[in-house]
């Protein structure tokens, strides 16, 4: 039996007689101390399977179970970093992660309680901002707080959820070092969601897609066997690292083009009426060539 | 280093400032440390300036223009007569604390006052008797200028009257002549028509040209000459303070506590006297009671307050602090029904029916309710234990006795409470029910307990709406209740709006625009103040304040 | 009778302790009180006993405080807000008998009399000087009766409108003044019922409430077109050019009794001595008001104005208060008349709590319908002495009269029942008698009628 497993979970919403399927069929195995990554285009439906694995959300059918309980409700063993940091604008880093370890670790004494809070704090290398109100922080450092909280609560599975999605490109590469880290140091079960090919490579075991959709589901895995700790500085010249990237790209640019046929195809038909067009001929746009745009490029490119 | 000090307390400067809602004077502060100091100066010329200069041109304009719209009761006061109404307003606030003054003042402060309010008087009777003679002489000047504008106009309308007077009977002998041919056939309808008409005529036109010139005359009456009604005013001052000195003479001399208390114990002493020489049984008995009951009255007359006669000061602080316990009313229920509401949408679905019905209801309303029910709970206040608590009890400082407080009050606080409820009721509940989903789940993989999750997560986060919320409904409050006071006649601006309406005198209307400043200036500084406290308790960076 | 007896013994009790016990306090209940006044000249005595010292004399400390409107003052004085008030006439009697708020409310002192005037517009005084030229001089002979308005009220009635018209409050002197004005001059003001609550029911013209402040302007946007109001609010209208005084209550009925000091049942009962010592007050004040000086002029008048004039009192402008208060009445620009009667505050027992009065009202309410149903002629009586105290009048005048501050003759004689002599000092010249309510309720030709075999029950 897995550490984590998802067996044949669907989730949907709506009432019965227009159900919309969200996620179907999935099934997922993480071994102990697994490093997984989710991959998926924006509203494939990842969230979903996060607030599955972190108990916000239970499947409709289907189960969840860690170590073999069934997941029902959140707690602290599921370490959730959320997408957008929500930390607590009102309370500084330091309180922000002290709400958390007060309340899951009620017996610590003061001065231990506070001991732990600083290593957390020194771990994501916040010490001197840890007095700071998160909107007096950057996204980076604000997420680095987030991180530390998460890790705060000793989780038995973290549980990442797009967690650098809106950083920027050097903060970002910066941040996936540093989780590196301190998996490599502390190592647990973690399953990521990104929308990042390269960060997939770079920090997970297995990388496992996401169908586009309504009615979601985990395609076949990518297994990532290179050996750890990879170095993102000569990566690019891997030759794995190369073959993996394209592989998983041109697979998911292949589940774009299929869910977009099927998208026309079902798409309702509109009845036959030109729009009379007021404006000045310069002006004029082609809506049909902007609607055409494909919507998911953004994520894969 | 005293660079950085400098610095730290030009930031902190700005800070507060910007807490506080001032942040016009912003570049004021950055000039006095020479930031950048044209931008400064044209921001200060910009923001600040320029809005200066904008009220004063509106200050000139009412100057202008408002005397010269002249109302049925009298033209519309002028910034200095409103000023004029402050200074008077002022005058009789002091005159009540001399009265006042006069009727505790004991002993050597008691003869040193008496001394000083007799030259005083003297002093006022000299200089009223100057302006009523000069008032007099205005007044003989006036008329004679009214006469001399009159009398041409009198004349012609006098001469017009009694010629027209004489037309119309002429013309009505005519027609009665023609009417009487007519019977006799020797004139023809047509004739007697027309002569009909054409007196009708005459008589409308003629009546046309008298109204004119009476309209004239009414005109004339009505404006008389302004150092008339001057002249008469200045002396009327002069004798009010001649009235009002003769007043705190009669405190002190015969209506001074201590004087009182005196009289009454020199009473108890003869009759005390008289007892230990009294023959009979009924005599004795009769001096003892004299005694007892002299004794008695003196004790009563030591605790004996003047009652003073409402100023505009103490209606303000009344109103202030009837704002204040229903503006502490409405957040009491507000705050927890909104939350309430917010966490839970059956709650919300019973009471929205409620607010929706409750919420656009006029204070007015809410008055008369609150009068009936409140009134109610106080069947004898004299005697009611809230009451003698609030404006007896030692344990109390004297400005909560101060307060007078009364059932009137109450029912005052009441309404605004009701008013100011809905805003702060709504806004908490959106509060509440529109925190960041992210928090809340943050709330539940911590697996906080409902009291946690409310005081660490719920409350904070819906802090700064339930702030703008009472924001608005202490600016609401305010204004309901200038309104209630004026029609519960429960003490306070409204009731001084209201009375100042009633009395109708020649200063009525500039106390009214005074009273209404008033009003205007609270109620900015309690928004200022209601702003501030927005912005502390507001994390993210205080945008939620428009 | 028992009142007499009990009055000979004070005055007995009062010859024995001979000077020691004159100028001696009484022993109060309650020596902070707090009065309410409406902005009227009317309120003067109030004012005045507490300016001029003669509560404190009495050992009270009184506070004056204005109220709003007739309404909330009586519901004040219920409520316990206020230890007693300036009321109308008709207000202690309707509280009593339960027209509007119930609540027994009991006068020991008449604060005035006369002192209102009815006001036309001047659209109104055009057409009225049309119908009856005599009227069309500057000094128009008084009284003017509202004949010559009936054919205004008439023409506006065929015309499917009723004249609207204003007057102060329900049960006020006002309302019964207008009406019996129009009514004598055979205009119907209409009548009350137990569903018609405005006294609109039959009426040739509407005649509502409106509080006398207004008065001038509902005068003026052409609200009212005419409207009985006490001082300064006829004077007002001169002033400001926008009405005629056609005639004052006194040329309706002479020396009427208008205003009344009113506390409730409850407390009279608590605070006995209390009352006389207020009565003591304001009977000294009435005299000091109605002092003159051996030519006959009143010589306090002015300082009275001078105080009425204060803020916190009636506030308005000293020589307004002026006009109506020193013996003169303008019923235009141009007709300056001397009315020397016009305020009464003491002169002609005008201050005792004469039943006849009370009766007087209880007429009125029962000829335009407040009291919806007959009662017999020994009720009226019942009611008048419920209301009214003589005997408390009568204590206090009896102390004074030991004390030296005023004379027998100045208040009733012992023996004097309560009932003024019949008079026909009305407009109409009908005569009332207060030992007759049925009689005279049938003497008029407009409102109620009840069977005469009622007046004898």
């Amino acid at each position: 039996m897995s550490f984590l497993e998802i067996k044949q979970a669907n989730v949907g919403f709506g009432p019965v007689s227009n159900r919309t399927e969200v996620l179907s069929d999935i099934n997922l195995k993480v071994e102990e101390n697994e490093f997984v990554a989710v991959i998926g285009f924006s509203g494939a439906g990842k969230s979903t399977l996060m607030n599955l694995l972190a108990g916000l959300q239970r499947p409709d059918q289907g189960s969840v179970t860690v170590k073999g309980q069934l997941v029902k409700e959140p707690g602290p063993h599921l370490g959730l970093m959320f997408q957008n940091y929500s930390l607590l604008p009102w309370l500084s880093v330091f309180e922000n992660i002290e709400l958390a370890v007060k309340t899951v670790f009620p017996k610590l004494s003061k001065s231990e309680r506070r001991e732990n809070i600083m290593h957390y704090i020194d771990m994501v290398k916040l010490t001197p901002a840890a007095e700071k109100k998160p909107h007096e922080l950057s996204g980076g450092m604000r997420q680095r707080a987030s991180l530390a909280r998460t890790l705060s609560l000793q989780p038995e599975v973290l549980l990442l959820d797009e967690p650098l999605s809106a950083l920027d490109a050097l903060t970002r590469s910066e941040l996936q070092d540093q989780i590196l880290n301190i998996w490599e140091k502390d190592k647990r079960t973690v399953v990521m969601i990104t929308n990042d090919v390269d960060e997939a490579v770079l920090m997970a075991d297995r990388i496992i897609p996401l169908t586009i959709g309504p009615q979601a589901t985990l395609a076949e895995e990518f297994r990532v066997n290179m050996e750890r700790p990879r170095d993102r500085h000569t990566l690019n010249d891997h030759p794995e690292f190369m073959r993996l990237k394209a592989e998983i790209t041109s697979f998911m640019m292949g589940l774009n083009k299929e869910s977009k046929a099927n998208a026309n195809s079902s798409s309702t038909s509109m009845p036959d009426i030109k729009p009379k067009d007021f404006s000045l001929p310069s002006a004029r746009l082609d809506f049909r060539n902007r609607k055409a745009k494909p919507s998911g490029s953004r994520s894969v490119a | 280093m005293s660079q950085k000090g400098s610095d730290k307390f030009k930031y902190g400067l700005l800070k507060a400032i910007d807490v506080s809602g001032f942040k016009v004077f912003d570049p004021v502060v950055r000039l006095i440390f020479a930031e950048e100091p044209r931008k400064q100066i044209q921001d200060i010329a910009k923001y600040m300036l320029l809005p200066i200069i904008f009220c004063l041109v509106c200050f000139f304009m009412w100057d202008i223009i408002g005397p010269r719209h002249k109302t049925k009761s009298g033209e519309v006061p002028s910034p200095g007569k409103v000023l004029e109404a402050a200074k008077d307003a002022t005058r009789f606030k002091q005159r009540e604390g001399e009265k006042e003054a006069a009727f505790v003042a004991e002993g050597k402060d008691r003869e040193a006052l008496l001394a000083d309010s007799k030259k005083k008087l003297t002093e006022f009777e000299e200089k009223t008797a100057e302006l009523q003679e000069l008032s007099a002489a205005a007044a003989k000047s006036g008329q004679n200028k009214i006469d001399a504008s009159l009398n041409p106009i009198k004349e012609k309308y006098d001469t017009l009257k009694a010629k027209y007077k004489t037309a119309q009977t002429e013309r009505k002998e005519a027609i009665s002549t023609l009417a009487d041919q007519f019977a006799n056939k020797q004139a023809s309808k047509d004739e007697l028509i027309a002569a009909m008409e054409e007196d009708s005529l005459q008589k409308e036109s003629e009546k046309e040209e008298l109204k004119v010139l009476s309209q004239q005359l009414d005109d004339i009456r009505a404006n008389p000459p302004k150092e008339i009604k001057e002249a008469q005013l200045a002396a009327n001052k002069a004798a009010d303070e001649v009235q009002h000195y003769k007043k705190v003479i009669d405190i002190l001399t015969t209506g001074n506590r201590e004087v009182k208390k005196n009289a009454l114990l020199e009473k108890a002493e003869k009759a005390e006297a008289a007892l230990t020489v009294a023959t009979t049984g009924a005599e004795a008995q009769k001096q003892a009671k004299a005694v007892v009951s002299n004794k008695d009255k003196a004790g009563k007359a030591d605790e004996q307050k003047f009652p003073k006669a409402a100023t505009i000061y103490w209606q303000t602080y009344r109103s202030l602090a009837t704002v204040f316990v229903g503006f502490l009313i409405a957040v009491l229920v507000a705050v927890p029904v909104g939350i309430m509401c917010g966490l839970n949408r059956i709650v919300m679905a019973c009471l929205t029916p409620i607010i929706s019905i409750f919420r656009p209801v006029s204070p007015v309303v809410w008055l008369l309710i609150f009068q009936i029910i409140v009134g109610a709970f106080f069947p004898d206040p004299d005697k009611h234990w809230l009451f003698q608590t609030m404006n007896e009890s030692k344990l109390l400082p004297g400005f909560i006795h101060n307060l007078q407080v009364n059932p009137a009050m109450i029912f005052s606080a009441c309404t605004v409470a009701m008013c100011a409820l809905w805003p702060a009721l709504v806004n908490t509940a959106l509060g509440v029910s529109s925190i960041d989903k992210d928090h809340l789940n943050v709330a539940k993989v911590l697996r906080l307990g409902f009291w946690s999750r409310l005081f660490k997560i719920i409350i904070p986060a819906s802090l700064p709406l339930v702030f703008a919320g009472l924001r608005i409904s202490l600016g609401v409050g305010w204004m309901v209740l200038i309104a209630a006071e004026a029609l519960s006649s429960s003490d306070g601006l409204g009731k001084y709006v209201w009375d100042e309406y009633q009395n109708g005198s020649s200063q009525s209307f500039a106390n009214i625009i005074l009273a209404c400043f008033v009003v205007g200036i609270i109620g900015f500084f309690l928004d200022r103040i209601m702003i501030m406290l927005q912005k502390l308790v507001s994390f993210d960076d205080g945008s939620a304040t428009a | 009778m028992k009142t007499h007896k009990i009055l000979r013994t004070i005055i007995g009790l009062g010859m024995l302790g001979a000077t020691s016990v004159s100028a001696e306090q009484l022993d109060v209940e309650k020596d902070e009180l707090k009065f309410g006044f409406i902005k009227l000249t009317d309120c003067a005595p109030i004012v005045i006993a507490k300016e001029k010292g003669f509560f404190e004399a009495e050992g009270l400390q009184v506070e004056v405080i204005a109220q709003p409107n007739w309404k909330q003052l009586l519901d004040n004085v219920i409520t316990g807000e206020l230890d007693g008030a300036h009321m109308l006439s008709g207000q202690p009697i309707a509280a009593t008998i339960g027209f509007g708020t119930k609540s027994h409310i009991v006068t020991p002192y008449t604060l005035d009399l006369n002192g209102n005037g009815i006001t036309v517009s001047n659209a109104i005084w055009e057409q009225m000087q049309e119908n009856d030229p005599t009227l069309d001089t500057d000094t128009p002979k008084h009284p003017i009766p509202a004949t010559s308005l009936k054919p205004i009220v008439d023409a506006a009635k065929e015309d499917g409108k009723k004249l609207p018209m204003g007057m102060v409050f329900p049960v006020s002197t006002h309302n019964y003044e207008i009406r019996y004005w129009l009514a004598a001059a055979n205009i119907h003001p209409g009548m009350y019922t137990s569903t018609d609550l405005k006294g609109f029911t039959n009426g040739d013209i509407e005649l509502s409430t409106t509080p006398p402040p207004q008065m001038p302007a509902t005068l003026e946007s052409g609200k009212n077109v005419a409207y009985c109001v006490g001082e300064p609010w006829n004077q007002q209208a001169v002033a400001k050019g926008i009405g005629v005084p056609v005639t004052t209550n006194y040329d309706i009925w002479k020396n009427n009794p208008e205003k009344v000091f009113g506390v409730t049942k409850a407390w009279a009962d608590e605070n006995p001595n209390t009352l006389i010592a207020v009565t003591k007050a304001l009977i000294k004040a009435g005299k000091w008001l109605d002092a003159t000086d051996a030519s006959g002029k009143l010589i306090n008048r002015e300082e009275a104005c001078r105080i009425l004039s204060q803020p916190n009192y009636v506030g308005a402008d000293y020589d307004v208060i002026k006009n109506s208060m020193t013996g003169f009445f303008y019923f235009q620009k141009t007709d300056k008349r001397e009315m020397p009667d016009f305020n009464v505050f003491f002169k002609y027992h005008a201050t005792y709590p004469h039943y006849s009065d009370g009766v007087w009202f209880l007429t009125q309410m029962r000829r335009w319908g407040q009291i919806t149903e007959p009662k017999p002629a020994s009720w009226y009586k019942e009611i008048a002495e419920k209301v009214y105290l003589p005997e408390v009048y009568k204590k206090a005048a009896a102390m004074l009269i030991e004390e030296g501050s005023i004379t027998k003759d100045e208040i009733p004689a012992a023996d004097y029942d309560g009932y003024k002599a019949p008079t026909k000092d009305f407009i109409d010249g009908i005569e009332y008698d207060g030992k007759k309510p049925i009689e005279y309720l049938n003497s008029h030709k407009i409102g109620n009628k009840d069977d005469p075999s009622l007046s004898a029950k």
